[in-house]
């Protein structure tokens, strides 16, 4: 089985040291993988259908017909708006086939055309279905880490189309953060949304989403949080700052990559992964924890 | 003020979203909205719905009642309907006639600029590029610019940017 890796717009262009951890840990447990290359905005599931459904439907298209030519090659995506995105697309076009002719008359133009059936996958459940394997790498276990786990929107819904974990009572994050030694923190709010994508359009609801959020794990007694979407975590990371000036809160929670924390239990030092990079800094706790010099 | 009813609209709608006669108004979609719950009900999903039923173009498209812009795509509705009714994809509809009516955030036009220039949600800025190196990270290698140009056209994309 060979992996392609969709890495999306966010990761590489905002937050390059999660695609800094992930390609750590990929290379550590020897997962054979490649870059997808060619490829467009997958487009935000939550953004270019708002403005231009059809648009957004061919781009998705493409991206996946970039994958025709690798017989049994999985895509894989560290972002859960990638995921939703490729996995409604071949959905859609799946399930009406007019929709999948009129996409196809398009991509004829530029000698592309999609087949349907790609796999997709995400990196969470990736490493979930091999945690067995992949807990043999673990050297450092997260001893201290009291994590909030947020599994976001897109990791889990529509089920019908994203087909993992279960929507209402998921757990397969909190037992990646238990195999790898560290403690899940239940909070509450712990299902709802970041507050992300409505803060194109109203950034004070954005801003009551998130604060909900963030009250949830300040009174959990969690000192982190686990993301597995770069939108959920530009958002959790960048949005803490602001909120703490203008509703004089104290949130002070360093936001983790599902990769980044697998990296730091496989030995892998937070100065060679960009920890530093963070927003929140995560110095204090990683000291704290034994995890920095 | 009087309501006015667009059957072409509510013909269109319920051909192009098929799933759409399947409500029955039950109000679940609401009841499980973060954002009805946080604005007290004036954004209301199930009333979003309603509208499109009746065929309300305007009040949803100009006079955005409810503001279909506040949905958060969370996709709790779509989770919980017990109809199995497509309600984002029937928002996003919904979305693109305001986008025709002029009516929308500033910010996915932004973000629908840099698609059709980049073919990226979020170009690559210099600083990121030296993070990268830095990181020992390899270029990314993206889609050709003719190509996207030649899809984009095609899909008329490129003319409805010039023309919002």
């Amino acid at each position: 089985m060979e992996y392609k890796l969709f890495w999306g717009c966010t990761i590489p262009a905002r937050i390059p040291f999660v695609e800094n951890s992930a390609r750590k840990v990929f290379k550590k447990i020897g997962l054979n993988y490649s870059d997808l290359e060619d490829t467009t905005c997958c487009p935000d599931p939550t953004g270019l259908p708002a403005v231009d459904q059809k648009t957004w439907l061919t781009l998705g298209a493409r991206n996946l017909s970039l994958v025709n030519d690798y017989n049994n090659s999985t895509v894989i995506s560290l972002c859960s708006g990638c995921v939703e995105t490729l996995k409604t697309v071949n959905h859609i076009l799946n399930v009406h086939g007019d929709k999948r002719e009129e996409v196809n008359k398009y991509l004829t133009k530029i000698g592309k055309k999609f087949s349907g059936n790609v796999p997709v996958k995400h990196v969470g459940q990736l490493i979930y279905e091999n945690l067995d394997e992949i807990k043999k790498y673990v050297v450092k276990p997260l001893k201290g880490f009291k994590v909030a786990v947020h599994y976001g929107c897109h990791f889990l819904r529509p089920s019908e189309i994203i087909e993992w974990d279960d929507p209402d009572n998921p757990k397969t994050l909190d037992e990646i953060v238990t195999a790898l030694g560290g403690e899940s923190i239940p909070y509450d709010n712990k299902l709802e949304c970041c507050g992300c994508p409505v803060g194109k359009s109203d950034e004070e609801l954005s801003n009551k989403i998130t604060m909900q959020k963030l009250q949830g794990v300040a009174d959990s007694g969690a000192n982190c949080m686990l993301v597995v979407c770069p939108a959920c975590f530009t958002h959790l990371d960048f949005k803490q700052k602001s909120l703490n000036k203008e509703m004089e809160t104290q949130f002070d929670y360093p936001v983790f990559y599902l990769t980044e924390l697998l990296a730091l239990a496989m030995g892998f030092k937070p100065k060679d992964l960009g920890v530093r990079y963070h927003v929140v800094k995560a110095k204090k706790l990683l000291l704290e924890l034994g995890f920095m010099d | 003020m009087t309501l006015k009813i667009d059957f072409g609209f509510r013909k269109q709608f319920k051909t192009y979203k098929f799933s759409l006669n399947y409500c029955y108004q039950c109000g679940t979609c609401s009841g499980g909205c973060p954002v009805a719950k946080l604005t007290n009900g004036d954004y209301n999903p199930r009333k979003i719905i309603e509208a499109c039923i009746l065929g309300l173009k305007e009040k949803l498209t100009t006079l955005l009642e409810p503001n279909v812009w506040q949905c958060s795509t969370c996709q709790k509705c779509v989770e919980y309907c017990p109809q199995g009714v497509e309600l984002t994809e029937i928002f996003d509809h919904v979305k693109n006639l305001c986008v025709e009516a002029g009516n929308y955030p500033q910010a996915y036009k932004a973000q629908g600029e840099a698609i059709r220039e980049k073919g990226s949600a979020i170009p690559m800025s210099n600083a990121i590029i030296k993070r990268r190196e830095r990181l020992g990270l390899p270029v990314m290698k993206t889609a050709s610019h003719s190509e996207i140009q030649t899809l984009l056209r095609e899909t008329g994309f490129i003319k409805k940017m010039e023309s919002i």
